[in-house]
């Protein structure tokens, strides 16, 4: 077991490092940071200089290693736009995702579960169905328009929603955040119905059919056949048995909303990570990019690390397997 | 030989009368959802194949725009040319509905290609890594998830730039549009790897495999014909889906401004450029192509969902 | 009863909002700092106008008025120039002001590590009077020095110092890129780079207050219609800039208005001069059709300014003849007339020089920098298309644009320039000189283009007192670049402000907002 974990740790720390050097290596291709830098009346001797000064005129194998080196130390060098040592930059960013994140994915899975419990117990009704087929349309149209129509429908039109931002934070300690006031809680309301429509789709049609699945099983045919009442097999066996697999499936997508916040932080001027990681691509900001893209390869491969280890405790099988095949 | 062919017509027709007979097409009678999606998908395909054909005006020939064109109202003609267009134009004076033609035939290239790619290459990886094991599949459920932790778009991006600095210059124009492909298809293909490798650990224990692997057969002929065929359905429904996301998945790269280009707009491009007009009153620019987009992309979405139920006797 | 509900907190929340004269503004982009000698950008010398102050500023017609000096004149014959000081001006933090200050400020911003080093390419030395008198030597006559330096800023040497800031460090930071200590009519009380910056009243402004703002926050909003939102949901009470396509349809909202004026940059093609062949010619490759002046002739003909601005610019343009707009000093008036759209003239220019059957070339484009650039390239693209060249329209954001100029990868690009000193000499300087990195000249010439006489002319207008003889200097530079089709200058770019209703304000058309001058209703 615990060479197994050993193993994992160390290919999780090689994907990192394969990451971030692919990371940076593209960075050459975003574009150059010295024009944002320098004025319009730069000459190519200060274009020059500060290229050398940045370190960009060294090949990037090397600019990576420094990255690292400073990385692994907590350092994440100073942005080139603000001037500013990246990691608090980031600090100060995270609180307005991480809440973004936590709403859209409690909406998601709240929601989610409890559309998918309901279309799976009246599989055949009218309104099972017409959620099944109004939920589709929430994936077929891009994010991006989503929440231009609902910033179109909710604050232009009609006036109830603010339209950007996060309204008024309150700092709690090196943490803001918008729950504790009227406008912060507002302005969560169409960003994070935005952020977490798909997810939510998502969750409600894997509940669904792993329902389903659950409520054919022998056992739950038996609860019934004992007399036991609907909603107590529905709820008491049938939904307990479905959790296992959607908790995992939540799990991995609690990741890629943040990576989706990206296009949600862009359309409603949300000032979190996803925003500064999209504004660090326009001003070609590489300590920014490379630490946001090393923040979420974290977050993603220890998910990744950690659903793995779940699997491998849970299920004995999968041992066998791995010790049959090595 | 000549046996084998008077023999064939025979064979399809029978093939043909069971697959008609199936449970699949019984099942797809029965649906009147999934008809309607089918009909729906055939028809925008149709008019995307033949879009020449249809639209009134070549929208990706600038030398046939004229400017003042621009901005014409659905069925109105315009105020400086007198010219009407069904759906109006946009700001370069181009026909909405030719553009929306064209520009579906681009997503549906961009889409179906993507998921082509997405899924040989899924599947190729999941077989392998399902079926040899080792230090392979380690190897390639790795790569899984470095591909899973890069966000579509970074990808698209890295490769957006990569491919700008290698491609030959009279061929940028086209450029686009495989970055596009070789982006979308590359953050979709750990979904089938991952599907076929976990059906390839539980099929290659059976006994049917163990029984082929017997009688000497080598390890590619059993992984194509006996356990593809049995992973075949969920890779299906997964297409289906894939189909539906990655449209969409253009969409918002084009948003992001890594996608088609404008002088040759797909319909993310569309709603990309229609956005800009929503509050100006020009709404026909962004309306028609979204609408269009959220038709093609449900329809596949329904038959993707109606397949799944199709191909899975025991939801039924 | 629901609605009169509504209606009624609507009223109270405006109504509060009216007692305490807050103002929200957003606009595109954040400045990058706080620090007016680190960065010589638009957007941080234009906000931080409201915060800092220099020697003079420019008034609501742009032109040059006392501010930090109450007045100044030539030394000798062209020596340099005295500034006398305005007397009890205070800094933010309530230190006083004098010419310590003024020479701490040029050393400043003349060093290495500073920006905006170029305005004082031509000074010699600094020299303290006395405490409210200043000379500042130039190594050659400067005619035109009092009216380059409006955006030079005065920080104050004893707050630098003691904040270890006495240089700007745009790489690094320091504390000056995030706290501010002007002499202007506002104090930052908060920033978050980024996300916004708070402004307030400073009480011992010197000047006279003409606002009535009591707390004033910006807000970075990038995407256009998210902030066209914004505005019309009264979330913010004024915007900048406004989607052009968006102006009509806010002129016609009685709850907001839209501000208009014409700014001070030209959008103009630009050509490879000095290439010897095409880059991204199919057939083409062994020549430069654009080094012949008849080719560079047939594109200015071939392009339908008037159709674009009609359509694209919805009327919100005026098209121009040279480099500068007619709001400049140095304009010349009697070249005021734009090669007239003649596809038939094209098309016979283009055969006269050997291309009767057009070529393929390939346009670069910005598609952020520029208001709706990609949509004017690609106009021009189907304009061009017209008389037989073909254009392959490449648009890309403007990080990747301008290095791609800089290793001169296009056939044809576009460029908007917006002279800093608002002078007809600057775009000659930067565009139209002679590269030469020595003497820092034709910086942003990208497509080499040379001319003797316009290289000999430019120090002689640079050095030049009298008015008209410059004026007549100018002209002739004009006119050969005219002659010359250098660039195919398209249009001047229209300046779009959007504003709640109850908000006055005024306009410069160097588009910097002025705080100052906003009036809450």
């Amino acid at each position: 077991m615990l060479a197994y974990v050993i193993q994992r740790v160390f290919q999780s720390a090689i994907v990192l490092l394969v990451v971030g050097l692919v990371a940076f290596s593209m960075f050459r291709f975003v574009g150059d940071p010295v024009d944002n830098m320098l004025g319009q009346e730069r000459t190519q001797a200060d274009i020059e200089r500060l290229r050398t000064q940045l370190g960009l005129d060294q090949p990037f194998p090397v600019q990576y290693f420094k990255f690292l080196q400073g990385a692994a130390q907590g350092n994440f060098g100073v942005s080139y736009r603000q001037g500013r040592p990246v990691s608090d930059i980031l600090m100060e960013r995270a609180p307005a995702t991480l809440e973004l994140a936590a709403v859209s994915g409690f909406l998601a899975i709240s929601i989610g579960i409890a559309l998918g419990v309901f279309t799976a117990i009246r599989r055949d009704g009218f309104a099972a169905n017409a959620i099944m087929s109004v939920s589709l349309i929430g994936v077929s149209l891009p994010t991006f328009l989503i929440g231009i129509l609902l910033i179109y429908l909710f604050s232009v039109e009609l006036g109830w929603l603010p339209s950007f931002g996060r309204g008024d934070t309150v700092k709690i300690g090196g943490w803001s955040t918008g729950f504790l006031t009227e406008s912060g809680l507002k302005a969560l309301i169409l960003p994070s119905i935005t952020l977490g429509l798909y997810q939510m789709t998502l969750i409600m049609r894997l509940v669904r059919s792993e329902m389903l699945e659950v409520l054919r099983q022998d056992y739950i045919r038996f609860a019934r056949a004992r007399g036991l009442r609907d909603r107590a097999v529905n709820f008491r066996h049938a939904l307990k048995n479905t959790l296992v697999p959607v908790i995992t499936v939540t799990g991995l997508q609690l990741g890629s909303i943040i990576a989706f916040a990206i296009i949600t932080e862009t359309v409603f001027q949300w000032p979190g990570v996803g925003l500064l990681f999209i504004n660090a691509i326009q001003f070609v900001d590489i300590p920014v990019m490379a630490a946001y893209l090393m923040l979420i390869s974290v977050m993603f491969v220890g998910i990744n690390l950690i659903v793995d280890l779940l699997y491998f405790a849970i299920d004995p099988r999968l041992r066998v397997d791995r010790t049959a095949a090595h | 030989m000549a046996d084998s062919a008077l023999n064939t017509p025979a064979k399809e027709r029978s093939r043909l009368r069971v697959a008609l007979d199936s449970d699949f097409v019984y099942q797809f009678k029965k649906s009147p959802v999934a008809i309607v999606s089918a009909v729906v998908v055939l028809i925008m395909v149709f008019c995307a194949l033949f879009a020449p054909l249809i639209a009134p005006f070549n929208p990706f020939d600038p030398a046939s725009l004229n400017l003042m064109n621009g901005f014409s109202k659905p069925m109105e003609p315009n105020a400086f040319t007198g010219e009407t267009f069904w759906l109006g134009t946009d700001d370069q004076g181009r026909d909405v509905f030719s553009t929306i033609l064209y520009g579906m035939r681009i997503s549906l290239f961009v889409g179906a290609a993507a998921v082509l790619f997405a899924m040989v290459l899924g599947i190729t990886l999941g077989l392998i890594a399902g079926y040899v094991g080792g230090w392979v599949e380690t190897i390639i459920m790795r790569v899984a998830d470095v591909q899973l932790t890069f966000p579509a778009i970074l990808v698209a991006m890295l490769i957006f730039g990569v491919a700008k600095g290698i491609t030959p210059v009279e061929y940028r124009d086209q450029m686009a549009i495989w970055v596009l492909i070789i982006a979308i298809g590359l953050s979709d293909w750990v979904q089938f790897a991952r599907v076929v490798r976990g059906a390839t650990l539980v099929e290659k224990n059976k006994e049917y495999v163990q029984a082929a692997r017997l009688i000497g057969r080598g390890s590619g002929a059993i992984m194509l014909r006996h356990i593809l065929p049995n992973v075949l359905s969920p890779v299906l429904v997964i297409a289906t889906i894939s189909l539906a996301l990655a449209i969409i998945a253009e969409a918002t790269l084009s948003f992001l401004g890594v996608g088609a280009p404008p002088t040759q707009p797909s319909l993310g491009t569309l709603i990309r450029i229609g956005q800009g007009f929503l509050f100006s009153g020009e709404w026909w620019i962004l309306l028609f192509p979204a609408v269009t987009l959220l038709t093609l992309a449900l329809s596949v979405n329904l038959l993707g969902d109606w397949l799944r139920d199709a191909l899975n006797p025991r939801l039924r | 009863m629901l609605r009169s509900a509504g209606f009624a907190a609507v009223f109270i929340a405006t109504a509060t909002a009216g007692v305490a004269e807050e103002f929200t503004w957003a606009g595109t982009t954040d400045p990058q700092t706080m620090d007016p000698h680190a960065v010589n950008s638009a957007p941080v010398l234009g906000f931080l106008n409201n915060v800092y102050e220099g020697l003079l500023r420019r008034g609501k017609d742009m032109r040059i008025e006392p501010a930090l000096a109450t007045s100044w004149e030539p030394i000798g014959a062209g020596e340099g120039w005295r500034f006398t000081l305005r007397q009890g001006v205070t800094f933010h933090d309530g230190s006083s002001f004098d010419a310590e200050d003024v020479l701490f400020s040029y050393e400043r911003a003349s060093d290495e590590s500073s920006d905006t080093r170029s305005w004082f390419a031509s000074v010699s030395e600094v020299k303290i009077v006395d405490d409210y008198t200043v000379d500042i030597m130039t190594t050659a006559p400067n005619p035109i020095f009092p009216d380059s330096i409006s955006n030079w800023m005065m920080l104050d040497a004893g707050w630098a110092k003691a904040n270890d800031a006495e240089r700007p460090d745009k790489d690094n930071g320091n504390y000056a890129t995030l706290n501010a200590n002007g002499t202007g009519a506002f104090r930052v009380a908060v920033r978050e780079p980024g996300l916004r910056t708070v402004l307030e009243p400073f009480d011992g402004w010197w000047d006279e207050t003409e606002h009535n703002i009591t707390r004033a926050e910006f807000t970075p909003i990038q995407n256009p219609a998210t902030a066209v939102a914004a505005l019309l949901s009264g979330d913010v009470d004024f915007i900048n800039p406004v989607p052009i396509q968006d102006t009509a349809r806010l002129a016609s909202n009685p709850e907001v208005k839209v501000v208009q004026g014409i700014e001070a940059r030209v959008i103009m093609l630009g050509f490879p001069h000095e290439a010897e062949a095409l880059k991204y010619s199919a057939e083409t490759s062994d020549k430069n059709p654009f080094s012949d002046v008849r080719v560079r002739q047939a594109v200015a003909h071939a392009v339908n300014v008037p159709a674009i601005l009609q359509t694209i610019m919805r009327g919100n343009a005026e098209e121009v003849s040279q480099l500068v707009s007619p709001a400049m000093r140095g304009y010349s008036a009697p070249l005021a007339d734009r090669p007239a759209y003649d596809p038939d003239k094209a098309r016979a220019l283009l055969a006269e020089a050997g291309y009767a059957d057009g070529f393929s070339f390939g346009l670069k484009c910005p598609n952020d920098r520029y208001l709706n650039d990609e949509a004017v390239c690609q106009a021009v693209t189907g304009m061009l298309a017209q008389v037989g060249i073909k254009a392959t329209l490449d648009a890309m954001p403007v990080q990747n644009y301008w290095p791609e100029l800089r290793a001169d990868n296009y056939d044809m690009y576009l460029l908007g320039w917006s002279p800093g000193t608002f002078d007809a000499e600057h775009p000659i300087r930067f565009l139209a000189s002679t590269p030469n990195e020595e003497k820092k000249l034709g910086s942003w010439n990208f497509g080499g283009f040379s001319n003797d006489r316009v290289d000999e002319l430019l120090p002689l207008i640079q050095s030049e007192i009298d008015d008209a003889k410059r004026q007549a200097m100018l002209d002739e530079s004009t006119k050969i670049l005219q002659q010359e089709v250098a660039y195919v200058p398209l249009y001047v770019e229209p300046l779009v402000w959007g504003a709640g209703a109850n908000i006055d304000l005024t306009q410069r058309s160097d588009n910097f907002f002025i705080l100052r001058w906003v009036t809450v209703n």
